[in-house]
Order: C-alpha cells, then structure tokens, then sequence
C-alpha cells in the first residue's frame, strides 16, 4: 500500500504567503476557468462548470482538516490501517455570491451547517460593514470553511474573519476558500491574518481601478444569479 | 438436435415447395438474440439475418499479448433464387449446436442506391435486381472484409416496400462465423477471397419456379402472369448468366432438398475449425491472468500509465469508510460518488487542451483553454462499473454512456461478454479513431473484464491512448502487469493501490458481524458458509479492498 502523506494535493507559488494554497494548475483546470471567464458563456454552463471548480477547491480545503489513525475491517475479514475524521465542521458563506458555493460543499459535505454573513460597502466610510450574521451556535467548537468566490481587495473576507472570531473561532480554524483571487486581496488578506489558510483555484494579474480583478470574471453572483 | 431437424423435409412433395418460413424477413433489426441453449435450437430455424445470433456470451477471441486470434470463419452461400440458401444457412447455424456468435449476412442489403429513373422502373416491376450490376459489391466486400477481421461494420439497409437503401444503418460487430448468402454471393472476386467455404445450393430450375410462385403469390400478393414474366425477363437469364456459372468456384454443392446429410457434412466441418481455434485460445489464455501473487507495491514496478490519486487525508478518510464493513449503505453510496466524482476530475486532465482567448465581463482578454477533443462517452463495465458513471456524469453533464456486461463463465472462469451497447460514435469506425473513452470498472483484480472490453474498444478502432481506465482499487499483484504489458498506452487512474489479490469462495463474510446497533449493520455483500460453497463459485477478492463494491452500492 502506497500512502504519501501528504496533507494535500497542492502548492504554494514561492512569491506568496505560505499560507496560500492553489488547486493544482492543469490544463485541465485551465479549461474550467477559460469558460466560467468567457462572457459568452451560457449562464447554464457557467454553473456546471464553476460548481465543477467549487467541488475541488472544498475537496482539497477540507485537506486541511486533521485526521486520526483508525483501523477498519473490510467485508473480506482483512484488516486496514486507516484514518477516521476528527473534527466538526460548518461553512460559512459571504453573501450573496459566497451562496452560490453551497451547493458545491454539501455535494461534497453532506448535510454540513452553514451559516451566512451579509458585508456591504458603508458609502459614508467606505469600509466594509456588517449588516447581517447568523452562525451555528457552536461554531467556536468547529473548522470554518469560508466561502467567498472573488478574492478581490480582500475587504469583506478580512471583516468576515474579524466576525468569527468576535464568536470565538481561532483564526487557524478557518479555511478560506475562494475561486480567483487578486495578488493585492491575498497580501492584503494574509497581511492580517497569517494563520488563516486561504485556499484559491486560480490568482489573476491584478485589480484594475473599480478593483475588479483582471482578468477575472465580472461579478460571480450577478453571472451567477441573474444574468 | 436432429429429432427437430429430421422430419419435415424428406418426403412430401408439397413441402419441398415451401421456402422456409420468413425466407426474405424485414431488414431491419435492433435488437440481438441471447439464446438459453436447449432452448436454441428451435429458435434458429427461424434466425434473424443481419443480426448477431448468440448462444451464450462471446469468450475471448485474442491472445495473452491482446492481439486477436484469427479472423472470423466466413461461409458464402450462393444459389437460384428460392434456391433453399436461408435455410441451408440456418440449418447450418442451428445443426452447429451450441455455437459462439453467428451472423447470416443478406445480399439483399447491399442492393445500390437507386437513381430516380431505376426507382421508376423498380416500381414498376422493371428493374433487374438479379444483376450484378444491382448489388454494391465494393460496398459488401468491405463490410464483410470488416467483420471478418473483427471490426465493426455498419450494414446499409434496404427497403423493398420503398426500393430503396435507407439512410440509417445497421450495426454489427463480434461475429465469430459469418454466413453470407445471395444468388450472387460467389460472384465477385473480392467477395470470394473473403469466404473459408463456398457452397452452392443446386436446384432444378422447375422447382425454384414453382417455389418461387407459391411464395410471391401467398406473401407478395402478386399475380402468376406477373411473376412469370418477370422470371423470364430477368430471373432466368440472370440465373443462366451469373448465378449458375457461380458453382464452379463452390467447395461444396449442396442440393436444394434433402440436403441433411450434407447440412451435417458442413456443420461439422466448421465445428472443427471453430474448435481448433478456440483450443489454441485456450491454451494462450491459461498463461493471461494472476501467475505471480506475491503481494506487491507499485513502487516496485514500472507502469508509466498508471496514476494514482494524491494520498490526501481526505482520500485516506474516504478509503477507510470505504473499506470498513460496518459502513452503512447509505454511506457507501455517498462516499463512492464523491470519489468517483474526484477521480474522473483526474481522468479528465488526460483530455488534450488547445489555446483559446476570451474575453472577461470585465473587457480583459483571457488567454485560456478548451478541451480539443471530437468525440468524449462513458463505457461502464456492469455492474461494477456502473457506481462510478454518476462521478462521471457530474464532470460531464451529458456524456454519453456506453455498457458491456462482461462476467466470467462458471467452470472455466473464463470472461464472456454477454451484452455490448456502445455510443454511436464508437459505432463507426472513422467517429471511433478520434473518440477518448472513459472506461469505468470498479477495480482491477485478475483483469480478465478490463481486457475483453479494452480489446471491444480496440476493435471498434480507438487509439489505445485514447482510452481512460477509471477505477477506485488495483490489485498490485494482478492483471494490471497484463494489461500495461497487453495495452502499454492505455492509461489507468485508480484511487488506491491494494497488495494483495487471491482466490476465495464467492463469499465475503467469514467473521462474526460486529454487535449490531440496529439489525442492519451486517455488510450487505455478507454470506453464509453454506450459501458460498453451495453456489461452488470461486472468485479472486483484492485485499485489503473493499469487498464487493458493486454489492455494496446496489443491493
């Protein structure tokens, strides 16, 4: 029997925060994000194929969740030395696009809580604002995936953190997990908190200066949702 | 056998007037016949042409190293029209008793596409259709060229209520003895090259006409004035022209009554070769399968095609669920998909790529990727395979699905493929070459399965690198060394890699069920001692596996 352990499937691009993880960069992978970028894309294919992106990212995020040794018997009287699960989890979606992830993680995690966080722009401060929480009880006691698509400038992710921990999750209990990311979002992001795992499928050139990330996709949620 | 095969025939006169039921049958067909064997025999007197007849599945027709054994034993039949050429071809097939697959091929489907002006005089009753001019031979010759080497072959179809060839086609494929009959099926050269044993059904001119006459009046309506001219104009100079002067190149010339004893002179014959064969297979294939079952690592071993999935935690998680006995069904079933799902993921990333740019909602051009690929399916080895076709279908929507229902024959344990319906785009050869396969089966153990359907896809013409072998376990030590060493560029993604592969009872559960929490924790592949041996079915289990993991997911 094979087992390598590694922990997980993926790498971190030597310029980047080591917290930082992407998917493996295939062509494959590629391919998946030529179309959810295309603005001709149909908005039927733009979901099949980003929930394909989703399933990934949650499959290589919970990775990063600790296992124990556990030893099974199979129907065949044999013995395996396995591992077993440890931990509860929850997610936790960035409205409205971080929703738009959910069906993703419970194909992956079946009947997983998920809790939601509403952040909009204050136009007085411009700073990120919470306008809405509402969190499993218990969430001190679990992993957090945290699901936003778009990492653009990073400000609503860094608020949602700032509002899990306010409830009294560690900081390295989060994962958080996105499908682009901008270069300025993950400095910005790992800047303030280093020990929060950022799990990203793909990271784009830049923001441009509506800090839309380029290339990027448009607005998840709008292609997503409404168009 | 011979008690139905006797009687009939011999005596009355008025029997020998009779063309045999369904002499010229519609052309169109979709479905093949499985028949029981005991239950055959009758059956066959009324065999299906164009179709492929089957007794019981197909044993394996290639060598150890994958190449296929010789071509197909192929019978021309030629003779006068209402001559007696079907039912000789049927007898034949039913008097070779329990036989591997036989197809009858019909002259009859290879008639030209007719111009309007041919048409016209068609419907008239005008047109010469015993000329050889009539008939498609380079079009025939190379569907039975194709077929007798074991490849595909889409037959064309022909209406007589339309006169016409249709545009679908028929699809044929695993023939193992061909029959091909047709007044003119001696005629062409080509054709003649192609035949094992050419026969030559011989019959008085009178009674061809008589028979002739009872036939198109009773089953074509048709009008003796009518029909008599219509012999004179073309059937008799066409007989006297091309079809007679045919039997000088038969092996054998066979009277067009009374023929049993020279039905049975050939059956026997062909049984006899068809043995030879399959005794030669026999002894190639004895060496095919686990020889060295000392428990093995992949590291000591060079498979460049073989990948396995990332040793993660989660995978390492999903495994041990997987392979624990008390895991509920509904588990199983959840935690199969999700790996099933992550593993095509992985199988895909063998799809070539090409460059494309687009254009971002956002205005930037993004210098991307597309799948350059014709033609994509699914070909699911039942039942195991099938729990990893929805992993599949969630990476490609709309993937067209193909199947094969290889199992292994009881006392040889030799694999037999009992059902085979593939995507049309294998169907045809020039789709197939361009085509990437998914090939899904739930694990490799002795390898057996994997090699007949690798060896059906390879027939139909797809590239070797182009088929995909998706499966959650490999046995170190088994088949896959016959594989890799058979198929060097068909490429396996697998989830985990076991050691050990050895021969059991069919019979999974052997130690006592852990405390049952609520009655239904029992392994649902478990089976009593008793019930295993009284099956007398041996099986090769992979360890520590899974057990039987298309058990586990549906029943």
């Amino acid at each position: 029997m094979v087992v390598s352990n590694s922990p997980t499937s993926q790498s971190t691009p030597a310029s980047l925060p080591p917290s930082v993880f992407t998917l493996p960069q295939t062509a494959q992978l590629e391919a998946l994000f030529t179309i959810i970028r295309d603005k001709e894309t149909s908005r039927g294919d733009f979901l099949f194929y980003s929930d394909r992106i989703i399933r990934l990212l949650v499959e290589e995020g919970l990775n990063h969740l600790p296992v124990i040794p556990k030893t099974v018997t199979t129907p065949t009287g044999a013995t395996y030395e396995g591992v077993g699960f440890e931990g509860k989890i929850c997610g936790v979606s960035i409205l409205r696009a971080g929703e738009a992830m959910e069906a993703g993680l419970r194909e992956v995690c079946r009947s997983v809580r998920i809790g939601k966080i509403l952040i909009q722009r204050d136009e007085e401060t411009a700073q990120a604002k919470l306008f809405y929480a509402k969190l499993p009880q218990d969430i001190a006691q679990r992993y957090v995936l945290l699901l936003d698509p778009m990492l653009a400038t990073g400000g609503s992710a860094i608020k949602a953190v700032e509002v899990l921990k306010e409830h009294g999750v560690p900081e390295d209990r989060i994962i958080f997990i996105n499908l682009i990311a901008s270069p300025e979002g993950l400095k910005n992001f790992c800047g303030k908190y280093p020990l929060t795992r950022v799990i990203t499928g793909w990271i784009d050139q830049c923001l441009n200066e509506k800090a839309y990330i380029i290339p990027g996709l448009g607005d998840f949620g709008e292609r997503r949702y409404c168009v | 056998m011979s008690d139905s095969l006797g009687t009939g025939e011999q005596h009355a006169p008025a029997e020998l007037l009779e063309i045999p039921a369904g002499a010229r049958p519609p052309l169109s067909r979709t479905v093949s016949n499985t028949l029981r064997p005991g239950a055959h025999s009758e059956f066959l007197l009324q065999a299906k042409k164009n179709t492929i007849l089957k007794s019981h599945g197909r044993p394996p027709w290639y060598d150890e190293d994958g190449h296929s054994v010789g071509d197909a034993f192929v019978i021309g039949i030629a003779g006068g029209s209402a001559s007696g050429k079907t039912h000789v071809a049927r007898r034949i097939v039913q008097s070779l008793g329990s036989i591997p697959t036989v197809v009858i091929l019909s002259q009859d489907s290879f008639y030209r596409r007719h111009s309007p002006e041919d048409l016209e005089l068609a419907f008239a009753n005008r047109y010469d259709f015993d000329h050889p001019d009539a008939i498609d031979m380079p079009l025939f010759a190379s569907c039975l060229a194709d077929l007798k080497a074991g490849r595909q072959s889409n037959i064309p179809i022909y209406s007589f209520t339309e006169h016409q060839r249709l545009d679908e086609t028929k699809y044929l494929y695993g023939a193992s003895i061909i029959i091909v009959e047709g007044i003119l099926a001696l005629h062409d050269p080509a054709l003649r090259k192609l035949y094992d044993l050419k026969i030559f059904v011989q019959c008085d001119s009178d009674l061809m006409l008589a028979r002739r006459i009872s036939r198109d009046t009773k089953e074509r309506g048709r009008s003796v004035d009518g029909i008599l001219e219509q012999y004179l104009r073309f059937v008799k100079p066409a007989y006297d022209n091309f079809v007679q002067p045919t039997s000088r190149f038969a092996n054998i010339i066979v009277p067009g009554s009374d023929n049993t004893v020279a039905i049975e002179l050939i059956a026997t014959h062909v049984r006899r070769k068809i043995e030879d064969r399959s005794r030669y297979l026999r002894k190639s294939l004895a060496r095919i399968g686990p020889r060295d079952l000392s428990p093995g690592d992949i590291k000591d071993q060079h498979f460049p095609n073989l990948t396995v999935l990332p040793q993660t935690r989660q995978l390492q998680g999903i495994f041990t669920i997987l392979r624990d006995r008390t895991t509920t069904r509904e588990d199983f079933i959840f935690f199969t998909d999700r790996l099933s799902t992550f593993l095509s993921e992985k199988a895909l990333e063998y799809l070539p790529c090409a460059k494309k740019d687009v254009t971002t909602p956002v205005g930037a051009t993004y210098a991307g990727k597309q799948l350059a690929v014709d033609h994509v399916c699914g070909v699911s080895i039942l039942r195991s395979g099938g729990p990893l076709e929805r992993g599949l279908r969630r990476v490609i929507q709309d993937i067209r699905m193909g199947s094969m229902l290889i199992q292994s024959e009881d006392k040889t344990g030799e694999p037999l493929l009992l059902h085979l319906m593939l995507p049309c785009c294998i169907r045809e050869r020039h789709r197939a070459e361009k085509s990437f396969v998914f090939l899904l089966d739930a694990q490799i153990g002795t390898g057996a399965a994997a090699f007949m359907a690798i060896r059906v896809l390879l027939d139909h013409g797809v590239p070797q690198e182009n088929i995909i072998f998706v499966t959650i376990i490999v046995a170190a030590c088994g088949g896959v060394r016959v594989l890799q060493r058979a198929f060097p560029k068909v490429r396996i993604t697998c989830g985990a890699i076991d050691p050990v592969l050895r021969e059991s009872w069919a019979l999974w559960d052997t130690l006592p069920s852990p405390e049952p929490a609520d009655g239904d924790v029992r392994s649902p592949t478990a089976k009593t001692k008793a019930e295993a041996e009284a099956e007398g079915r041996k099986v090769w289990v992979v360890e520590p596996g899974m057990g039987h993991i298309g058990d586990r997911y549906y029943l």
